[in-house]
Order: structure tokens, then sequence, then C-alpha cells
């Protein structure tokens, strides 16, 4: 069906029904990064979203969608909706005009710049925003507010895959390959991500690799439902996926499961690896690990021995203070036994956020410019000058991370605009994070929901939903398509890029940001991409339609993407070749101790996303998973007392939750695990451990060290 | 040729995207007809997800006292007519699968009618167009119940009656577990 990229997807042959008085609008799904097709039925007279409807033939879901793709649209009539600007009066947000908060907003930017420098005013933002906002907020802080204090929520989430995927293949793609070819896969190995939760409409493409015949090892600590199906599942202490990759190559390097002639031409790097990874005997690991030996050899031998496969990975892998190592031995994995380039063959990290890739291309990461330039690199700091029409020392140098700029609030840092972004809830120690966004002389914050950090702002801007949003995301693949909104701005809410450009025209900066609609923003993003990494130059809007999205890179007009990358063996460094590196086992920042013997792992659960401030506002979600809970064995429930739904407090170091308790066979005994999208007194970062990964700057969300105290079960509540 | 649901178990991975679809079509009032259920919770995170089994002779429509229960031509058992339906409940109890259910308030039986509205026009159930695993799908009855893909049961056995389902359920490979299926397992640790 359409272009030939799309012939092995999961599309179906149906038409999408059409009912009297509606028009379908085709767009995707604004939550996770497989952005799902759908179609939103509207009202033609009146504009108002009534339904959906499934988009049968886009490639990536057939029409498929997980819960929350099917509710998504009840946000856009939603009576929590934003409607007007806030101002903080007298402690409390009462509604202003647009005119009010902008004069306010652009008078403090320049009261705080003007007092304590450019830098002084930092933007968190997001990327679960269209390519084009991402790209704008990057321009609007280097030349709008000639900040270097610009990063995202990205961070948090994609980081190390993305250092480990430069490290090791010299680029950063979240797939090597469509993912159409997951089907065609011999061994499929799954770390560190509870695929079947998280990314739903990943399940067809790993059920038909299983129907080829495929096997499945599945790493993680749970038995989820991805592990539950598994061939193998290597039940992993949290942390320790150095030391189980390295038992795998030992295994497969001992066992001359190898593929020689891959490694001489196409890597550098074997030789430490063998001569490392040769103390990480399976017994050795097993012992780090909590794995059975057997399992580890089977594993292996299934993985060495199939012709195609693919390793995948998530937030399992990458949120430790060791995540870039992890990714990038997982990498290794494939390197070794030359599964690369081929349909069938490579590797992915699955992405979190809707435009996680997109959103970490075009230069709202500090450390980058648009393309996937380096902001220190004198030549792409040069041709950004040069698309910007500005001066090359115009261009700040590279800033804070993420959670190093909260941790500069209210010092370096004074004012904060935060779009699209709930950082109170998903960043670790959520605690003393409300306590440096008070500690702001000005907070200004761009939502279409109040969410917990936005209820601490001085200022709320009213943005538009997603299904009000025209523009492109990129997804899992590498996929760049289309998003078409509704065309209405209900209440008094307005389009984010409109109010970024009008801050810029107020702060004397306009002429840069003369923007008439999304596609002339992103075809100025094609330009600034040019010749960089994530290429989007050969793009166009017509094109994304005419082919149901365009792989980048797309360098030229004639070209239509790149779907598979290295299928001429080519990797992305001056010499061509991967490069296969080797890591200790080093395990958590935080080790488990006496006061606190228990490992504590985060996660998702199918029917929310990332910080709940949308989906707790679904009623259907909210109705299926109310609370968070914590997971505990059976033995390990039993050790304390705790019976099934009684009320159990988690502490840390840093703080400690009450929560009801979910006893259950599918945790490890040494660990309990906790959901994340909930806020305030139910938010599990007030537990987590803020260590950084020194690389990626990903916090240490996946681990940390806690202890459980059973509490007086309390009456009538249950748990979710 | 007529279409049923074919519900492979092993699948599902509990999301009820099938039970929230369910509400989008047109004729259900937003009111849910599908159901998921937890196995064996606390020993797995394994899920089934039960809509009508559409019988080829349906207890409930036979036990109607005002025959409110149509049966398709393609034998689809359709929820109760609202004009008729005067929530007796007879058809919740008759149902050897527990499926219809009773709103109390507006005393009227509901229940799974395939989303008639779109299985008439061609297209899939609700529930079989999101299932985001593939998990219930809309297939040919005749391919699915002389060549299924693995093994399936279609004919059950209450106490000595047995009752032909146009539903067609793929059952877990537990034994030769093909796709490794442990049920309550957990984890080694
Ligand atoms: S959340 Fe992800 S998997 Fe679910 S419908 Fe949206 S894009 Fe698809
Ligand atoms: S939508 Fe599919 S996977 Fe989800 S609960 Fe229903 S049957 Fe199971
Ligand atoms: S399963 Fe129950 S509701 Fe469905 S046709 Fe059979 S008797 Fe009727």
């Amino acid at each position: 069906m359409g272009h030939a990229q799309n012939k092995d997807y999961a599309q179906r042959d149906y038409d999408a029904i059409l009912r009297d008085g509606e028009e379908l609008i085709s767009t995707h799904c604004c939550f996770c990064g497989m952005q799902c097709g759908m179609n939103i039925r509207v009202n033609k007279e009146d504009k108002s979203v009534l339904g959906v409807e499934p988009r049968y033939d886009f490639p990536m879901n057939g029409g498929r969608l997980c819960p929350k793709g099917v509710s998504a649209y009840r946000q856009a009539e939603h009576v929590e909706r934003l409607n007007h600007p806030l101002i903080r009066k007298n402690g409390k947000l009462e509604q202003a005009t647009w005119d009010e908060a902008m004069d306010l907003i652009v008078s403090k930017i320049q009261e705080i710049q003007g007092k304590y420098g450019k830098d002084a005013f930092g933007i968190y933002s997001g990327s679960s925003m269209t390519n084009e906002k991402c790209y704008l907020m990057g321009k609007f802080a280097r030349i709008g507010l000639g900040t270097k204090n610009i990063d995202y929520n990205g961070r948090y989430c994609m980081s190390s895959a993305s250092v480990g995927f430069n490290q090791s293949i010299g680029i950063d793609r979240g797939s090597t390959n469509p993912w159409s070819d997951i089907k065609f896969a011999d061994v499929l190995l799954i770390a560190g991500s509870n695929t079947a939760e998280c990314h739903p409409l990943s399940m067809p493409y790993i059920w038909g690799a299983r129907d080829r015949g495929a096997k499945l090892i599945v790493v993680d600590p749970r038995q989820t439902k991805t592990a539950l199906v598994a061939d193998v599942h290597l039940d992993i202490r949290p942390g320790t996926d150095v030391a189980i990759a390295n038992g795998l190559l030992h295994v497969m390097i001992e066992e001359d499961l190898v593929d020689h002639d891959f490694i001489q031409k196409h890597t550098t790097g074997f030789e430490e690896l063998k001569e490392l990874v040769k103390k990480y005997t399976p017994a050795h690991v097993s012992e780090i690990t909590g794995v059975a030996v057997d399992k580890i050899i089977t594993a292996a031998r299934l993985f060495g021995q199939a012709k195609n496969g693919f390793t995948m990975f998530a937030r399992g892998v990458e949120q430790h203070a060791t995540g870039t190592d992890s990714v990038s031995n997982y990498v290794n994995l494939c390197l070794v036994t030359g599964k690369m380039g081929r349909k069938g063959s490579g590797v992915a990290t699955f992405t979190g956020q809707g435009n996680g890739q997109g959103g970490r291309e075009h230069g709202q990461k500090t450390d980058q410019l648009p393309g996937f330039r380096k902001i220190t690199d004198p030549k792409a700091r040069e041709y950004i000058a040069g698309v910007w029409g500005v001066d090359e020392s115009e261009i700040p140098g590279p800033g804070l991370s993420a959670f190093e700029m909260l941790q500069a609030l209210g010092k370096e840092i004074k004012g904060l605009l935060l779009i699209c972004s709930n950082p109170i809830v998903s960043s670790p120690t959520v605690g003393d994070v409300g306590e440096y966004l008070k500690s702001l002389d000005f907070f200004v914050c761009m939502d279409f929901f109040l969410s917990e950090s936005a209820e601490q702002a001085d200022v709320v801007l009213p943005s538009t939903v997603w299904v009000e949003d025209n523009g492109t995301m990129t997804n899992v693949e590498g996929r760049v398509l289309r998003v078409k909104g509704i065309d209405r701005t209900p209440g008094e809410t307005k389009r984010d890029w409109k109010v970024i450009c009008e801050i810029a025209e107020r702060l004397g900066r306009g002429q840069y940001f003369q923007f008439n609609s999304p596609e002339d923003i992103f075809n100025e993003l094609r330009v600034a991409s040019k010749g960089g990494t994530a290429d989007y130059y050969g793009i166009t809007y017509e094109k994304l339609d005419k082919m149901q999205g365009v792989f980048w890179p797309c360098p030229t007009e004639e070209s239509e993407g790149l779907p598979r990358l290295f299928e001429d063996l080519k990797f992305n460094f001056p010499d061509g070749k991967a490069r296969i590196l080797a890591f200790e086992h080093k395990g958590p920042n935080e080790k488990t101790s006496k006061d606190y013997p228990i490992i504590l792992s985060t996660g998702r659960v199918v029917f929310h996303y990332l910080s709940g401030n949308q989906t707790r506002r679904i009623e259907a979600l909210r109705n299926f998973c109310p609370d968070p809970y914590v997971e505990i064995h059976p033995n390990l429930a039993k050790k304390y007392n705790i019976e099934h739904g009684e009320f159990v407090k988690v502490s840390s170091p840093r703080g400690s939750i009450e929560l009801a308790a979910k006893v259950t066979k599918i945790t490890r005994e040494d660990m309990v695990f906790v959901p994340y999208h909930w806020g305030k007194s139910l938010a599990i970062n007030h537990l987590t451990n803020p260590a950084l990964e020194p690389k990626s700057k990903i916090p240490e969300f996946k681990v940390c060290a806690v202890k459980l105290e059973k509490i007086a079960s309390r009456a009538g509540e249950k748990h979710g | 040729m007529a279409k049923v649901l074919y519900i492979d178990y092993e699948r599902c991975i509990g999301c009820k995207a099938c039970v929230i679809g369910c509400e989008e079509c047109s004729g259900h009032d937003h009111l849910s007809r599908m159901f998921v259920d937890e196995l064996n919770p606390g020993e797995t995170v394994a899920t089934s997800p039960t809509p009508c089994m559409h019988c080829v002779t349906p207890a409930c429509a036979e036990s109607c006292p005002v025959q409110a229960i149509a049966i398709a031509d393609d034998g689809t058992v359709l929820s109760a007519s609202l004009e008729k339906c005067i929530g007796c409940k007879n058809c919740t109890y008759a149902c050897p699968f527990g499926i219809p259910r009773v709103d109390d308030v507006k005393k009227v039986m509901y229940k799974c009618d395939m989303c008639y509205d779109r299985t008439s026009k061609g297209r899939p159930p609700m529930c079989a167009s999101v299932c985001p695993t593939d998990t219930i799908r809309f297939v040919d009855e005749h391919e699915i119940k002389s060549e299924p893909p693995k093994e399936v049961q279609f004919k059950w056995d209450f106490g000595g009656t047995v009752i032909e389902t146009r539903t067609v359920i793929g059952l877990p490979d537990t034994e030769t577990n093909r796709y490794g299926y442990r049920e309550g397992d957990g984890v080694q640790s």
C-alpha cells in the first residue's frame, strides 16, 4: 500500500468510516515515540472534537492504538483545559489578558537579564512537541534571549542512548532500521523495555517475528508481559546490564559464535573487548546479576547462532549512572555477531516521548545546534549563524543540562521559561526541585493543563492541544511524519510558536522570527539541518504526505530518505568502522545497605504517559489505574508481614512515600517497583537518586536503595 | 464470507484499548461491551479479553421472553432492542459465558454486538481495529475454524451440553512452550 518503503508494515486494507456531519482529521497520537496514525472525528460545523476513528492505512500501526491513543482526543474538550493566561496576584493565579501577561514576561526577562546577564534566564523545554517548535525553542534561546541555558526533558529520557549510539556507530538515530525489519529477525534481544506496556504498537512486529519462528530474549528485572512470552527471560538485578552483556559476549566469544569477517572488516576494538570479558564467565556474571548460569548460556547461544537479529532497549538500560556504557555494550552484541545493515538486523532504542527523536536533533539540547551539530564546533556555529543571519559570536556556548539547570535555579538562573514539561514530577528528588522553582525571581510556563509545575508559575500561558497542532514529528524509526491539526484555538488559547515569535518581537529580536506558519519554520529547519547528521533538507510537507513519512537523512530534493542505515557497512566514523568498546561492570551509583536494603526501580504503566499531567485527566485511563502502588514479591512481603492492598511506607535517603502494596511474583525478591506518573505526595521521584551519568547527564532513575515499613492498613482504600 | 472474532490470549497485554475502543462505536452510547480479566493476579501479568462469544444457538436470545435479542443474517448476536427489552436479566442468567449486562438505570440489556454498525459496513469491530497486539482479530470464520494458526477452541462443554461459538479462542501453548508462555512461574531470584 502506498510507497514502497511501507510494504512490510502493519497497515490494513480498510477505509475509515466517515459519519454524517463530520470530517476526519488524519493526525498522529501525541504520546509515545511510536507516533501511531489516527483519525480525529470532528464536527464539521463547530469544529468540536467528537471521537477517534482508526486510520488503517498508516503503515506503522494500521489503525491499532493503545488505550492512551484511543482516549487521547478526550483532552481536546476537557473542562480543565487552560483557556486564559494566568498571572499570580497575591499568591494566587488569576485570569489575565494576553497583553498583561506578555508585558510582564518581557519586562521580567529584560529586568533579569539586565541585572544578572543573559544566561540568567533559562529555558526548560520538552520533547513531546513538533520539530518546528523544538527548533524554534533552540533558536529563540540562542538569538531571541541570547542565553546558553536551554535544555529539555529528553535529557531524562533518551540521552544515554544518544551518547551510546554516537560512540559506537557514530550516529544517533534511535533505530538503525525501519520497524518493519523487526519481523525479519531470527532473534530479538529486548533489554530494559516493558515493550508491551510502553510501546504496545511494537507488538505486531514482535509477534510477526515470533510467527516466523524467531526467538525472544528479554532482559528485565520484572516478568513483564514481554518477558512472560520470552524464550529466555534474563531476570537481572537492576543496574547490572553491563555485566549481563559481558556475560553474553563471553559465551559467544568462547563458543566462537562471533562473525570474524565482520569484526575484522568493519569494527575496531574487538581485542580489548575479548580481553576484558574473559573474566565475565557465566558463573561470575550470575553472581553479579542474579540470573541463572544456564539461562545466560542459552541466551548467548540463541543470539550468537541466529543469522539476523536485533538488540533493542529502553530506559531500563539507559536511566543509570552507567547508562551509556550499557547502551554501547548491547550494541556490541550486534557488532561482534555481524548483525547490522540488513533487513532483520540492527539496533534500536524505544523512544519514550512522542518526539524524543526529533526533539533532540534540532538544537534544544544545550550542547547542540540544529541537525545534530555540536555547539562547540566552529564550523557548525558559522553555518548556523549564516542560516540565522547573525554573527557567529552571538550564538552562546553550551549551558547547563536539564537537571543541572534545575539545581541552578535561584542561583545562576533567576528566570525560567518552561514549555511542555512537568519537571516537578519527572525529576529526581522532586521535593528539592519544588524548592528550586520557588527560589526563582520569575517563572513562566506554557501548557494546556495546569500541571503540578505550572501551579508554581508566576505566569501561565494557555497553549493549544495536540489535535490543534500542525507540523512534523520524528518517530521511533527516524521517520519524519506530518501532524495535521484542526484549525482552531479555543477560548483565548494561542499557538506556542506564535507566542514565542511574539515574545521575540517584543524583545526587539523580531527580525529573526518572521514566520507565518509551521511550514515556514520547517523550511528554515531544513536549511539549518542541511549537511548535519540529521539532515532534513530534502524533506518537504508534500513528500511527507505522499510517502506517509520520510526517513532522515534525506539530504536532497530527489532523495526519498534512508529507512535502513549502514547497508554499505560504512559506519559514521572517518574510517567507516564501528567501535567495539569494552566496559567493566560498576553497578549502580547507590548501593543497598543495612539501613536501605532493597532496590527500588521505577517505570511506566500502559495507561499513563510521563508525569501523568495529560493521562490522569482522562477519566477512562484514570479509572483503570487511579493511584501508584508498590510491587512486592510475596517472599519479601512475608518478611515484612505485608498483605496485598496494605499500605507501605517506602523510604530512601532522600524521602518517603506511602503506597498500597501489590504483592506479585512478577518482580524480584530483592527489589520493589513503583510507577512514576503521579505528582505531589504520590511522586516516587521523591526517592530517586539524582546521580547523573557523566556523559549523557541522565539521572539514575532506575535504581536507588530503599527500606519498607508496613503502616496500618487504611480501611476502605483499595490499591490500584 | 462471514467474519468472526479470533482471540489469541497469549498476546493480550491487558491494556484495555479494546474496552475504551468499544465505547467509540456508534450505537454503543459510550458504554463498553468488552471486558478484560486478569487470569491469575499476583502470579502473572496474563490477561484475557472477553467479548460475546456469539453462540451458534445463543442461550441469551432463546431465553428472552420478549424476543428482544435478534440474530443478524451473518450470525452476529445483537444487543437487545431498546424498544423490546424489559430488563428482566433472563439473558444474563442464561448465558454460560456471563456476557449480557443490564443497565439498571435504563433497564436495558447491553452486550457485544460485534460493532454491528461497523461490521455491517465491512469494517472490523472497534476492539479488533484498535487492539495494539493483534490479540483480537476479525477473520474469516471458515478459515479460522478449519486451518487455525495454533490450537483453537470454539466448542465448549457445559455439563454435557456442547455449545459452539462463532468467536474462536486461540489457546496458550503451554505444552510445547512455543512462545514460552509459562503460567505463573514468576521471576527467579
Ligand atoms: S501511546 Fe504510543 S503506542 Fe499508544 S497509541 Fe500513542 S503512539 Fe501508539
Ligand atoms: S486491546 Fe488487545 S491487548 Fe489490550 S486488553 Fe484488549 S485484547 Fe488485550
Ligand atoms: S456468549 Fe452469551 S451473550 Fe453471547 S451469544 Fe452466547 S449466550 Fe448470547
